[in-house]
């Protein structure tokens, strides 16, 4: 269990989040939907131990994480997909597969893994030897997913899985999570794809400025007003 | 304001030296306590307040040393013969001002560098190395004049710097050190006031070198381009406290007389304590002796 | 003919630029740390060297064996008292105050040196050191040819270690995205702490070659981080071979300028490319790559 209490992040002198709590229960899909710059990445590099927060907790699994160093997170199974993916672009599908799985932790069921994504995206396996800068966008979606996946981590957390890709490769990516989802992983997901996302996700939290501004599950904001004028826009109001 | 009271004191005291004593080496110490303060305060406008790190100092040194000594001891007078040493120091730096400010941080640094050791091989190459004693010096050198010089240029370069820092051209300047798009991008035009910034950094490190001629005269023309001078600059302007007028006369007094008590024993050891205290004054200290001044004062008055 | 012998001779110095570069470019590609001290790193080696051989006759090239690891030690102490403040700041900040610490442990090391060593030319003079081969009516000093083969050997191993350990991946990743290196759970301060540890002993390595093939006093220090910084802006940051084939481009080069130019000359070929180099490439050596 995910736990956030009133965490605040500054950068420099500016306060990026300004006291945001939030919840992710063992075995939820958690969404996190806003605008451009309300501070969810940061909330996620915080989480991760990129960022120190100003004030506030950050609880995982019962022990307090607000100040462990990413190393240290990693360790304790949490795991997250940046932004833009953060490829290692010199090396090989292999190599950044491998490593995903430094921790000591990760290292005694490397193999395992490897079977497990393999299977989960037969197209990295085919192109293990290949510079992951040369892949496709979606590949290298399904390479920054599969590197994450490597630790065995317990908490997934995604920063804007589908940003960049067409459509159709979308929705491949989005069932593999939902498909990670039902056998039992705790995942927490920043989307501009507001629709497909909330579809998803048991519950939502709309973050914006820095402040959490609503809450709800997910289906039932997908009807809220608030949320289709802000984020649903055309689409929303063409199927009113 | 107390800082000009204290520094008109201190230029006050100096000039009297030599009318209370005839003490060549302290005289002699003088001069080179004056020439490290144009030397290092020249530097610390470059490097201090325009943010800029010239590891290419000693060739603007060397240069006006050169001209200068050319021309004097052909005959032409002396203060022609400084200015001459001086402005050629400038034009070279306005010359390699515009490429090399392409260059940034470290490769700046890097590249002026590498471009004072091509001056300083060059030099040496094509001038022999023989350092002759001109017939003007032989006639009869005294100390005298050259303190007076010395120390005139000294509060001249200190002036200068303390005019241009309040000033709106120096405003521009310190923009850039902090933020160069920043300044860039509200109109400051980061180019033009780095290159001024050097255009008066040169100038006076070629009036430093110009007075060095004069004071040294005799000396292998290679030596006035050594990189030595440079980290001498370098190290002065960071111990007495870089980006302030008073941190580079504090340096160079704190090194020129710390160097002359510890060559008593051993030649290079100053290097090694100076060495220290910089790598210390970098990553703890960065206002150097000017800012542990302030701390201690605060510290005391609470 | 004058040049090809000249042109063998610059590619048998070429090699250890190359593998001088190769340290410093290990600790600025994967830190973002310019240690300007990379030189006087390489005169301990050779001092190291030359006073193992002196005092205890132990061959120059057996002692490599231990001046390696004893430099490894010193570049972990390095780290640690000095450059692991440096990496707290963020790039720019970085390279700027590594550039000044490694100038102030400069001017340090090179004191220390005339002060317990003097200022005098030291050189290892082994039974073998004069042996030549002859080849066409060419001569090939052994020593020099010997330490160009170490020299590559060392690389091939370091290079090896790279690309196929765990913490030579993790030295790649950090060097590429040292904030996504963090997310995979490496821990980032001690990658840096072993790739500065590793550059360190290659240049006190390349320090023991040149004090076997040449000859070392502390004035050798500058002179050495200015070949390391050409051959590096040359050459560019990551591929240990790139460094070494940089470094034997630059011996070729100053071999040429020594036959055309004249002797007293050789220096400022190398700095007159670095400079030219430098001006194309503004953006320094991270720039992206289209």
């Amino acid at each position: 269990m995910l736990e956030v209490e009133n965490l605040k992040v500054a950068y420099g002198d500016l306060l990026a989040l300004h006291g945001v709590s939030l919840a992710v229960r063992p075995g939820e899909m958690v969404a996190l939907v806003g605008p451009n710059g309300a501070g969810k990445s940061t909330l996620l590099k915080t989480i991760s131990g990129l960022l120190v927060p100003r004030a506030g907790a950050i609880r995982w699994e019962d022990k307090t994480i607000s100040a462990a160093p990413p190393q240290r997170i990693v360790e304790r199974g949490i795991a997250l997909v940046p932004e833009g993916r953060r490829l290692f672009a010199t090396m090989t599908v292999r190599e950044n597969l491998e490593l995903g799985a430094f921790t000591r932790r990760a290292r005694n069921e490397k193999n395992a893994q490897f079977d497990r994504i393999f299977t989960l995206f037969p197209r990295l396996f085919e192109r293990q030897r290949q510079l992951a800068g040369l892949l496709s966008g979606g590949e290298q979606q399904m390479l920054a997913l599969g590197r994450a996946l490597m630790g065995s981590p317990r908490l997934l957390m995604l920063d804007e899985p589908s940003l960049g890709l067409a459509p159709k490769i979308v929705e491949a990516i989005l069932s593999v999570l939902a498909g990670l989802s039902r056998d039992g992983m705790s995942m927490l997901i920043v989307e501009q794809n507001v629709h497909s996302v909330l579809a998803l996700a048991r519950r939502a939290y709309i973050l914006e400025s820095g402040k959490i501004v609503g809450a709800g599950e997910g289906r039932k904001l997908l009807d809220d007003d608030h949320v289709r004028a802000a984020y649903l826009g055309p689409l929303s109001r063409r199927a009113r | 304001m107390k800082l000009i009271l204290a520094g008109i004191a201190l230029a006050a005291g100096f000039a009297a030296l030599p009318l209370i004593t005839a003490r060549n080496d302290l005289l002699n110490l003088g001069v080179q306590i004056f020439l490290s303060v144009v030397l290092a305060q020249s530097w610390n406008l470059l490097g201090g307040y325009a943010g800029q790190i010239n590891l290419g100092h000693a060739a603007f040194f060397g240069l006006g040393a050169l001209v200068t000594r050319m021309l004097w001891v052909s005959g032409v007078p002396l203060i022609p013969s400084l200015a001459s040493g001086a402005l050629t120091a400038m034009a070279f730096g306005c010359l390699i001002g515009v490429p090399a400010f392409r260059l940034r941080g470290a490769y700046f640094a890097i590249g002026t560098l590498g471009l004072a050791e091509i001056l300083r091989i060059t030099i040496g190459n094509l001038l022999p190395e023989i350092s002759t004693i001109p017939a003007v010096a032989l006639a009869s050198y005294s100390i005298v004049p050259r303190y007076y010089l010395t120390l005139a240029l000294a509060i001249l370069c200190v002036a200068v710097v303390a005019a241009l820092v309040p000033s709106r051209v120096g405003l521009g300047i310190r923009a850039v050190r902090e933020d160069e798009a920043a300044a860039e991008a509200s109109g400051v035009g980061a180019v033009r006031h780095k290159l001024l910034a050097f255009a008066v950094s040169t100038a006076l490190a070629g009036l430093a070198g110009g007075a060095f001629a004069y004071y040294h005269v005799s000396y292998y023309p290679q030596h006035t381009f050594s990189p030595g001078w440079t980290f001498d600059a370098v190290l002065m302007s960071f111990i007495g406290g870089i980006g302030t007028v008073h941190g580079p006369v504090l340096g160079a007094l704190f090194y020129v007389i710390l160097k002359e008590v510890l060559a008593i024993r051993w030649v290079e050891f100053h290097l090694i304590i100076f060495g220290v205290l910089f790598i210390l004054v970098v990553l703890f200290l960065p206002g150097g002796l000017v800012e542990a001044w302030d701390r201690a004062r605060r510290l005391f008055r609470t | 003919m004058i040049l090809t012998q000249q042109l063998i001779l610059g590619v048998l110095v070429g090699g250890l630029y190359g593998l001088a570069a190769a340290g410093l470019s290990l600790t600025f590609g994967v830190l973002r740390v310019l240690n300007v001290a990379h030189g006087e790193l390489l005169m301990l080696g050779g001092y190291g060297t030359f006073w193992l051989f002196t005092l205890w006759q132990i061959d120059p090239f057996l002692s490599l064996l231990g001046v390696g690891p004893a430099m490894f030690a010193l570049g972990l102490l390095l780290y640690w008292a000095l450059f692991q403040f440096v990496v707290k700041a963020h790039e720019e900040a970085r390279i700027k105050n590594s550039l000044l610490i490694g100038f102030g442990l400069t001017l340090v090391l090179h004191a220390l040196a005339i002060q317990f060593w003097t200022a005098d030319e030291r050189a290892v003079t082994t039974a073998y050191a004069g042996a030549v081969i002859r080849v066409g009516g060419f001569a090939i000093p052994l020593l020099r040819l010997s330490s160009l083969m170490f020299a590559f050997v060392i690389l091939a191993a370091l290079q090896l270690f790279l690309a196929k350990t765990r913490w030579g991946r993790a030295i790649r990743a950090t060097a590429e995205d040292w904030e996504a290196a963090a997310l995979m759970g490496i821990p980032v301060g001690r990658t840096y702490l072993l790739a500065f540890a590793l550059g360190t002993a290659l240049a006190g390595i390349a320090g023991g070659l040149v004090s076997i093939s040449y000859s070392i006093s502390p004035s050798i220090g500058i002179e050495w981080t200015l070949k390391a910084l050409i051959v590096i802006v040359l050459a560019g940051l990551g591929s240990l071979f790139g460094s070494f084939a940089g470094g034997i481009l630059l011996g070729l080069a100053e071999a040429m300028s020594v036959v055309f130019l004249g002797g007293p000359y050789r220096e400022v070929v190398g700095l007159i490319l670095f400079l030219m180099v430098l001006l194309v490439r503004p953006q320094g050596l991270f720039g992206a790559r289209g």
